[in-house]
C-alpha cells in the first residue's frame, strides 16, 4: 500500500511538473525572450495587470463589508443571500459571462450605462466587470471565514476602551484579519489574471484592445502563433506559482476553499 | 454606584429577565450561576455591548442605558482576556489612552505606572501570544484599568488559569482593588472566588436573579432549593488556621476548633458540604474525624431531604434524608453530635479586605 501510494504520488508529480516544464522550455530562450517583448504580449501583460489590479481593488472594497455582515449580523434571508453571493463560485465563467452580456446588452439599465459613457460590452471596462463578477464570491468567502474566526469579543473590549464601532473594526478586527485579506487578495488577483471565459463573453477577444494574457494565448494558438501563446502561458504559470506560495504561507489560519 | 432596574434582554439562546441589582461603591460583587444562566449577557449589557429590550442601568446616578460603550466608563476583562494579538503588551495597555487622544508622553507615564502596579514591566515589548495565562490576565487587567473605570467587569477571569496561578490572581485582584478603589462586578461559577473575594453575591438562574446578599448570608440561608442545591456546600466557616502535625487546625471566631486536611495557614475560609456532616445522638470517636456537640436550631425540609441547622458554637448545616431525621428524633433544641472528616473540609486562604 505504502509503495503503491508513494509511486503514484511520484508519477503525478512528474506528470504535472513535466507538462508545465515542457511548456516553459518549448520555445528556445531567445525566442521566448523575443515573444515576451513583442508589442502584443507587452500589451497583454499591461492590460492584464491594470484590469486585474482594478478588479481586485473593487473586490476588496465590496467583499470586506459584505463578508463582515455575513459573519457578524443576522438578518432575514441570510441563508439565501449567502447562497446567491457564493453561487458564481461553482458557476462556469462562460455562463457568468453570457449572463453579464445579456444584462448589459439588452436591459434598459445596461443601455443607460452605455449611453453615459460606461460601455461594458467589448471594452476593457468589461474585462474588469467580468473579473469582479466571477471573483467577488471568492473574496467574500475568504474574508467571511476570516471574520468568523475572530472572536467578536475583541471588538467588545475595544469599544469599552473608547472605540466607536467603525474604530473597533479598523483598529482591531481588520488588522487581525490581515492574513486572510492578503491571501484573498492574492487569490483574487491571480484568478483575475487568468480569467478567460467570462472575459471572452463580455469583453470579447479583440487583438490589442481587450487582449489580456489568457485571451492572447487563445488568439495566438488559434492563428498558429505558438511562440506568442507559450510566452503568455509562461507568465501565467509564474503568476500561479507566486500566488500559491503566498497563500500557502499565509493560509495557516485561513481556509480559502 | 451601579444600579440596574428591571433589565431584560434576549440574545440568541440566552436571556436576562427582569433583573434588578444594586452594587455599592467599592464593593466586590460576584454573580454566580450555572452555565447558560445569562451571566455574560448581563455583564455585556452593563458594558453597553448589547442594548437591553427593556429596563434601565445607572452608573454613579447617571443613566447609561442608551450610551455607547465608550461613554460608559466601564472596564471589561473576559475569560480569554482578548488581548489584541497584533499589538505588543505596551500597545495593548495604551490602547484606551490612544483612543482618548492623550498625549504620547502622558500615555507612556500612565502605562509605566500600570505596569509597575501589576508587575508586568518586563513584558512590555512582547506579543500576547508569547505570554502565560497569568501574565495575559494581568495585561488584560492593566488594559482595562488604565482608563480608571468607575466599575470593572470581570467575566470568569480565573477559569483559564491553573489553581496556583488562580490563587495568586485572587490576591492580586484584592490588592488592585485596595490600591485603585475600583468597584468590581465579577461573574464566576468558581466558589473559591466567592469566598476569597466577594463582599456580596447574587445567584442567577435562567436569566433571573434568584438571591442577592452577603456571601455568608446567602450560603447560610439559601432562598430556595435551587440555590441550596447549586451552592451545595452548606457550611462556610471563617477562622484562623495553624498546622497541627500533618493537618490544619482551624479555630473559628466563635466556637470550637476543628481539623482539616490542608497545609494552608493564616486567615482562611473553611467550607464543608452539608451532606458530609453526620449527626448522631452519642459522640462518635475517631482520630481522623471532627466531632462537635451542638444544639438543633432549625429544621428545614426540602424535597426528599432535610436541612438541619445546628449551633455548634458556630452555625453548622447538615443534610439528612427524611428517614434519618425521623430516626434521630430531631426537633429544635435537641442536642446532637456532628461528625465530619478532616478531608471533607475545603480550606481557602482569605485575601479579601474586610
Amino acid at each position: 500500500m505504502k509503495k503503491i501510494s508513494l509511486a503514484l504520488t511520484a508519477i503525478v508529480f512528474c506528470v504535472i511538473s513535466g507538462t508545465l516544464l515542457g511548456l516553459i522550455i518549448y520555445s528556445p530562450l531567445p525566442i521566448l525572450a523575443r515573444s515576451l517583448v513583442s508589442p502584443e504580449i507587452q500589451f497583454a501583460i499591461l492590460l492584464s495587470l491594470v484590469t486585474s489590479v482594478a478588479s481586485t481593488l473593487v473586490c476588496i472594497a465590496v467583499a470586506i463589508p459584505v463578508a463582515y455582515a455575513l459573519a457578524r449580523y443576522t438578518f432575514p434571508g441570510k441563508q439565501i443571500a449567502t447562497l446567491i453571493l457564493t453561487l458564481p463560485l461553482t458557476l462556469p465563467p462562460l455562463v457568468a459571462g453570457i449572463a453579464l452580456l445579456l444584462f448589459f446588452g439588452t436591459t434598459p439599465w445596461g443601455k443607460a450605462l452605455d449611453n453615459a459613457g460606461f460601455g461594458v460590452i467589448f471594452t476593457p471596462l468589461g474585462i474588469i466587470v467580468a473579473e469582479v463578477f466571477v471573483n467577488l464570491p471568492y473574496m467574500i468567502r475568504i474574508m467571511r471565514s476570516t471574520f468568523d474566526a475572530i472572536n467578536p469579543r475583541f471588538e467588545h473590549v475595544a469599544k469599552t476602551l473608547g472605540c466607536t464601532e467603525t474604530g473597533a473594526f479598523f483598529r482591531v478586527t481588520l488588522p487581525m484579519a490581515r492574513h486572510g485579506l492578503l491571501a484573498g487578495t492574492v487569490i483574487t488577483w491571480s484568478k483575475a489574471m487568468g480569467e478567460f471565459g467570462a472575459v471572452l463573453m463580455l469583453a470579447g477577444a479583440t487583438t490589442m484592445r481587450t487582449e489580456t494574457l489568457p485571451i492572447a494565448l487563445y488568439l495566438n494558438i488559434s492563428t498558429g502563433d505558438v511562440d506568442l501563446a507559450v510566452a503568455a502561458a509562461t507568465i501565467l504559470i509564474l503568476i500561479s506559482l507566486v500566488a500559491l506560495c503566498t497563500v500557502e504561507y499565509f493560509d495557516r489560519d485561513v481556509h480559502v476553499f | 454606584m451601579l444600579s440596574i432596574v428591571s433589565l431584560s434582554i434576549t440574545l440568541g439562546g440566552f436571556s436576562v429577565r427582569d433583573v434588578s441589582l444594586e452594587v455599592k461603591p467599592d464593593e466586590y460583587f460576584i454573580i454566580l450561576g450555572p452555565t447558560g444562566a445569562g451571566k455574560t449577557i448581563l455583564l455585556e449589557t452593563i458594558a453597553g455591548i448589547h442594548a437591553p429590550d427593556s429596563g434601565k442601568i445607572f452608573l454613579d446616578d447617571r443613566e447609561i442605558t442608551a450610551l455607547e460603550p465608550r461613554e460608559r466608563n466601564t472596564g471589561m476583562v473576559y475569560q480569554d482576556y482578548m488581548l489584541f494579538p497584533h499589538l505588543t503588551v505596551e500597545e495593548n495597555i495604551a490602547f484606551g489612552l490612544r483612543q482618548k487622544n492623550i498625549p504620547r508622553d502622558e500615555q507612556r507615564a500612565i502605562v509605566e505606572e500600570m505596569c509597575m502596579l501589576l508587575e508586568i514591566g518586563h513584558l512590555a515589548g512582547r506579543y500576547p501570544g508569547t505570554l502565560s495565562g497569568g501574565e495575559q490576565q494581568r495585561v488584560a487587567l492593566a488594559r482595562a484599568l488604565v482608563l480608571r473605570p468607575a466599575i470593572l467587569l470581570l467575566d470568569e477571569p480565573m477559569s483559564a488559569l491553573d489553581s496556583r496561578t488562580r490563587e495568586r490572581m485572587r490576591s492580586e485582584l484584592s490588592r488592585i482593588r485596595k490600591l485603585t478603589g475600583t468597584t468590581i462586578v465579577q461573574i464566576t461559577h468558581h466558589f473559591d472566588d466567592v469566598f476569597a473575594l466577594a463582599d456580596r453575591i447574587a445567584i442567577m438562574r435562567e436569566g433571573r436573579i434568584v438571591q442577592v446578599g452577603e456571601t455568608s448570608e446567602v450560603f447560610l440561608h439559601p432562598a430556595d432549593t435551587f440555590v441550596a442545591e447549586f451552592l451545595g456546600i452548606g457550611n462556610i466557616i471563617r477562622g484562623n488556621s495553624v498546622m497541627a502535625g500533618k493537618i490544619a487546625k482551624i479555630t473559628p471566631a466563635r466556637g470550637p476548633a476543628f481539623f482539616a486536611a490542608s497545609d494552608i495557614v493564616g486567615d482562611v475560609v473553611a467550607t464543608l458540604h452539608a451532606e458530609d456532616v453526620i449527626l448522631s445522638k452519642a459522640p462518635f470517636e475517631s482520630s481522623a474525624r471532627n466531632g462537635l456537640p451542638g444544639t438543633v436550631s432549625e429544621i428545614i425540609p426540602s424535597g426528599s431531604t432535610v436541612r438541619v441547622i445546628l449551633d455548634a458554637g458556630f452555625p453548622l448545616t447538615a443534610l439528612l434524608t427524611r428517614e434519618s431525621c425521623r430516626d434521630l428524633d430531631l426537633e429544635p433544641g435537641s442536642s446532637v453530635y456532628a461528625t465530619f472528616k478532616a478531608t471533607a473540609v475545603h480550606v481557602i486562604p482569605v485575601t479579601a479586605s474586610e
